[in-house]
């Protein structure tokens, strides 16, 4: 049995995976593009009331591995809390947290370390405050944190994976299962892989051609 | 009618850098202000352009304070240019001038034939020499067509053919009444150009007057920098 027999013999066990971690990704994606961009906004603006513990969030969350911060939402915390929450909520909160984290140091760097001599110049050039918003400020900022924030999200969907150990049926888990039945790990993590590889990698080559298009090195001679 | 600067005092990170600078640009002159590095040169410029208040005294556009910085009636030219790097060099200066100038599109051309630029305007800042990234931030002050214009340095990086013909399209600016504050280290250039020289010093006007200061100073501080120059 080949990875194609394999593939078209458990296309549905594989597409009810798959549609699972769509549905994570998007939950994922969706809060940490927006959420996560409205707080760098905040953090850049009010850099104490938001800005510094957003890093310091971001600081101990990169201390802990995810995999240790998704068990221990999935069982300290809810024992501790007396609750039960649907492992499918647990991880897409857990990897949400960590897509809104990462998408705010992003865009609150962007922001932070934009030149103040670039709107220098605009002011004293008369360019309106919306002038030097769209026309300045947005494409800089734009430019530099696209690429980035495009490379998060593909890290975002490889680490939907963790999901299966809490037991979210997302792709991964569908695969275990079907290896479980039919022991052939070699045609589906293979089939597994070009799954990956053929999302991530067209996502990953428009970021790293973002990068090569609009940051390059800008600095003047 | 003037541009002014009353006893304006500046302090940077806990330095003064201005101790009570008063200078006055006039409409229809070049002053050109020279002084040591470090002598907070700059930091006038930047105060004269309502960019950073003074921390006692006064900038005054026309005998007060204006309501609202006036940009661009009274613009700048940075010796760090400042240009915007994700735009070409014509899109730098046409940017702000459709806004601001009917005639942009011909004034453009006009500045092209005059600095030798139409052959690089297409070129993104850094892809630019330091001297075509010069014409290009002093077109994109003077097509605004601004009523003072403060430059920084804004020859450094040009051959001598190059800063005679910025001269001579100060000159002509000069006869159309725009007043101009010329920062420079190249005393050949202020003798040509300048209607009036002010020498600062340690964040003071150490010296003002006329171009025959630099012939012959009256403050054994501008003799001394003069000399140390080669000019005296």
């Amino acid at each position: 049995m080949g990875v194609w027999d394999i593939l078209l013999t458990y296309h549905m066990a594989f597409a009810r995976g798959l549609l699972v971690t769509l549905q994570l990704c998007a939950v994922i994606w969706v809060a940490g593009l927006v959420l996560g961009a409205a707080l760098g906004v905040a953090g850049s603006a009010f850099p104490r009331a938001v800005g510094w513990p957003s890093r310091a969030a971001s600081f101990i969350l990169a201390g802990v591995p995810v995999l240790v911060f998704l068990f221990w939402l999935h069982y300290p915390a809810q024992a501790l809390a007396g609750v039960v929450i649907d492992p499918f909520v647990t991880a897409a909160a857990t990897l949400a947290i960590l897509n809104i984290v990462g998408v705010a140091d992003i865009v609150r760097g962007a922001l932070v370390d934009f030149p103040q001599q670039y709107i220098t110049a605009a002011r004293v050039t008369g360019l309106t405050r919306w002038q030097t918003l769209a026309r300045i400020q947005a494409p800089l900022i734009l430019r530099a944190v696209i690429p980035p924030l495009l490379l998060l999200q593909v890290s975002m969907l490889h680490m939907t994976l963790f999901a299966s150990l809490i037991s979210v049926e997302e792709i991964f888990r569908a695969a275990q299962r079907i290896n479980a039945q039919i022991y052939r790990p070699v045609e589906i993590y293979t089939a597994l892989g070009l799954f990956f590889l053929a999302v991530s990698l067209p996502v990953t080559g428009l970021a790293l051609w973002l990068r090569a298009r609009y940051t390059r090195d800008t600095s003047e001679q | 009618m003037t541009l002014e600067a009353r006893g304006v005092h500046k302090s940077l990170g806990g330095q003064a850098v201005l101790r009570g600078v008063d200078i006055v640009i006039e409409p229809g002159q070049i002053t050109c202000l020279i002084g040591p590095s470090g002598c907070g040169k700059t930091t006038l410029l930047r105060a004269l352009a309502f960019l950073d208040p003074p921390d006692a005294g006064a900038v005054t556009l026309d005998g007060a304070p204006p309501a609202r910085p006036p940009w661009p009636d009274v613009t700048a030219v940075f010796q760090s240019l400042f240009l915007w790097p994700h735009l070409t060099l014509r899109e730098n200066i046409m940017l702000p001038a459709r806004r601001r100038n009917p005639n942009a599109q011909a004034d453009m051309r006009g500045l092209a034939a005059l600095l030798d630029m139409e052959h690089f305007l297409d070129k993104h800042p850094n892809q630019a020499s330091g001297g075509q990234r010069q014409r290009a931030a002093l077109a994109r002050a003077l097509i605004l067509g601004p009523r003072y214009v403060l430059l920084d340095e804004i020859t450094s990086a040009l051959d001598l053919e190059q800063s005679a013909k910025i001269l001579t399209k100060l000159t002509h600016l000069r006869e159309r009444g725009m007043g101009v504050l010329l920062i420079t280290h190249a005393l050949a250039f202020a003798r040509r150009a300048a209607d009036r020289v002010v020498f600062m010093d340690a964040g003071r006007v150490a010296e003002a007057g006329g171009p025959g200061i630099l012939d012959r100073p009256a403050t054994p501080r501008l003799a001394a920098f003069l000399e140390g120059a080669g000019l005296c």
